[in-house]
């Protein structure tokens, strides 16, 4: 099935659009990265510079779903074919959310550079992020090698993104609780935690469009999760003791 | 989407089997061109027959109403019974299992008289109708199912084959459908005809769906894709592939399938 088509432009336009798939999944990863490295290094100049990069994800994500459209009304592709393109657009969306999320992780830093810092919390966001990206750049891969077992390995290290935030999520309680000057800073923190929680969905959102691409059926839905303990009413009563 | 209405349409009727083919062979002289076939075709539903030239699915499409039988080099060996009967039983006479199992063939091919007598040819000979009147009724009902009979009721005298090749082809499937056939055997029925002649052709594959099992043989991925709701592959003889349109042309199990529907070589 790796042979080429017999229409060799057919060849050229799918390997155009994925490779514009790529470059946008590259410039995300380096969103995300540099987001969270202006965070910690209290570095509004790389925050700005985040911001502004935005606009080229999403020119990318315009230019791949025309060239997606012309590929489905020029070439009826079918099959493998058919998937390739089907995938492409939910990532390239996927992708865009992601850069989003890191644009408004930089405009918080911006606000956050006059407050006083708040201990721990970028460090910890900083790692947080850091698993984001790696599955991010595991999914990509997974991707480019049509390879299910490592976006369903991408799919279940979600659950630790999950677990982070929900530990960031009691800490910041915590802070707020003991002085409430931290209020604001630990607010624009946990928006912070939570965008990044936002980008592993999408993350997985990618690895499940690598899962159909490569085998014809979406995964199921048990992937374990944990968005449940801190909705829990004891949760909020243990950070008050 | 189209298959959920279909299945909603005509009810559970459309998993009863019309045609089952069992290990069927087909030779010409020492060459073997289908091998192993077997293969159920259902009732009430449209089965598009796919692959590369020379891949033997016309050949099997014309062992399914003895058409085979007129050429002299060729032999059928196996088992394919419609509706329970072995249709290569001494006792079936072939003029009667090709009123039961019509077809339509690549090029429009109506005979040298006038409109009327192509479609009442049929009912004519089986004698289907009592008299005139019953005559023209199953003219004009046949017409009617092949979508032409508003464009030629006024000049039903006229020449068959002075009309377009659009034409001519619902004239031929009209003819074909004159003898109340239980299935439809379709060559190529379309690669004569213009887009819209193609398009009005498989809209009434669709409305024929309703009362017949159709199979039909194309050329045409995109039109296998857009009229049947099963679809067989096949390739260099054998079925390759046999299984629901929709999860051919999305999800094909055998690499030939997917290199040949996306049009690589195969």
């Amino acid at each position: 099935m790796n042979d080429a088509h017999i229409a060799k432009a057919f060849d050229r336009d799918l390997e155009g659009v994925q490779a514009q798939v790529m470059k946008m999944g590259g410039l995300v990863e380096e969103a995300i990265r540099d987001s969270a490295k202006a965070l910690k290094s209290r570095d509004v100049e790389l925050a700005e510079q985040v911001r502004q990069g935005d606009r080229r994800i999403d020119e990318l994500e315009d230019l791949i779903n025309t060239q997606c459209a012309q590929v489905l009304a020029l070439r009826q592709p079918a099959a493998g074919d058919l998937r390739t393109v089907l995938t492409v657009m939910k990532i390239a969306g996927n992708l865009e959310r992601i850069g989003d999320y890191a644009k408004n992780l930089a405009k918080r830093t911006e606000v956050l550079s006059h407050m006083q810092p708040i201990e721990g919390a970028s460090s910890a966001i900083k790692r947080m992020s850091k698993e984001v990206e790696k599955m991010l750049s595991d999914a990509l891969d997974a991707y480019v090698r049509r390879d299910a077992a490592l976006a369903e390995d991408v799919r279940h290290r979600d659950l630790e993104v999950d677990q982070m935030y929900n530990a960031l999520f009691r800490e910041f309680l915590t802070f707020m609780m003991e002085d409430p000057r931290n209020i604001t800073a630990c607010m624009h923190l946990h928006f912070i935690a939570k965008n990044i929680e936002r980008m592993g969905d999408h993350v997985t959102s990618v690895a499940d469009q690598v899962i159909y691409l490569a085998t014809g059926q979406f995964p199921d839905e048990s992937r374990p999760k944990d968005n449940q303990s801190i909705y829990r009413v004891d949760s909020v009563g243990e950070a008050e003791e | 989407m189209m298959k959920d209405n279909a299945d909603e349409r005509i009810g559970v009727d459309a998993m009863d089997i019309k045609f089952a083919a069992k290990d069927v062979q087909v030779y010409y002289a020492d060459n073997h061109a289908i091998k192993d076939v077997s293969v159920d075709i259902l009732d009430k539903t449209v089965t598009a027959f796919i692959g590369p030239s020379g891949c033997g699915k016309s050949t099997f499409l014309r062992s399914l109403n003895r058409m085979n039988d007129t050429i002299p080099i060729c032999r059928v060996e196996g088992d394919i019974r419609l509706d329970g009967q072995d249709i290569n039983a001494p006792e079936v006479d072939p003029v009667q299992l090709r009123a039961k199992v019509g077809m339509v063939f690549q090029k429009p091919n109506p005979f040298p008289k006038s409109i009327y007598d192509n479609v009442a040819y049929g009912p004519r000979i089986h004698g289907l109708a009592r008299g005139k009147a019953e005559l023209d009724e199953i003219v004009e009902k046949s017409l009617r199912r092949a979508a032409i009979w508003d464009e030629v009721k006024d000049r039903l005298d006229a020449a068959g084959t002075g009309l377009s090749g659009g034409q001519q082809q619902r004239l031929c499937i009209a003819r074909a459908v004159a003898t109340e056939p239980e299935v439809l055997l379709m060559d190529e029925p379309c690669s004569a005809l213009d887009p819209i002649a193609t398009a009005q052709v498989e809209e009434l594959i669709d409305e024929l769906r309703q009362s017949y099992s159709v199979i039909i043989v194309t050329h045409s991925m995109q039109q296998a894709a857009r009229v049947s709701q099963k679809t067989a592959f096949f390739h260099l003889g054998n079925l390759v592939e046999y299984g629901d349109t929709t999860d051919i042309f999305t999800n094909p199990r055998d690499t030939r399938t997917e290199s040949y529907i996306t049009g690589r070589i195969g």
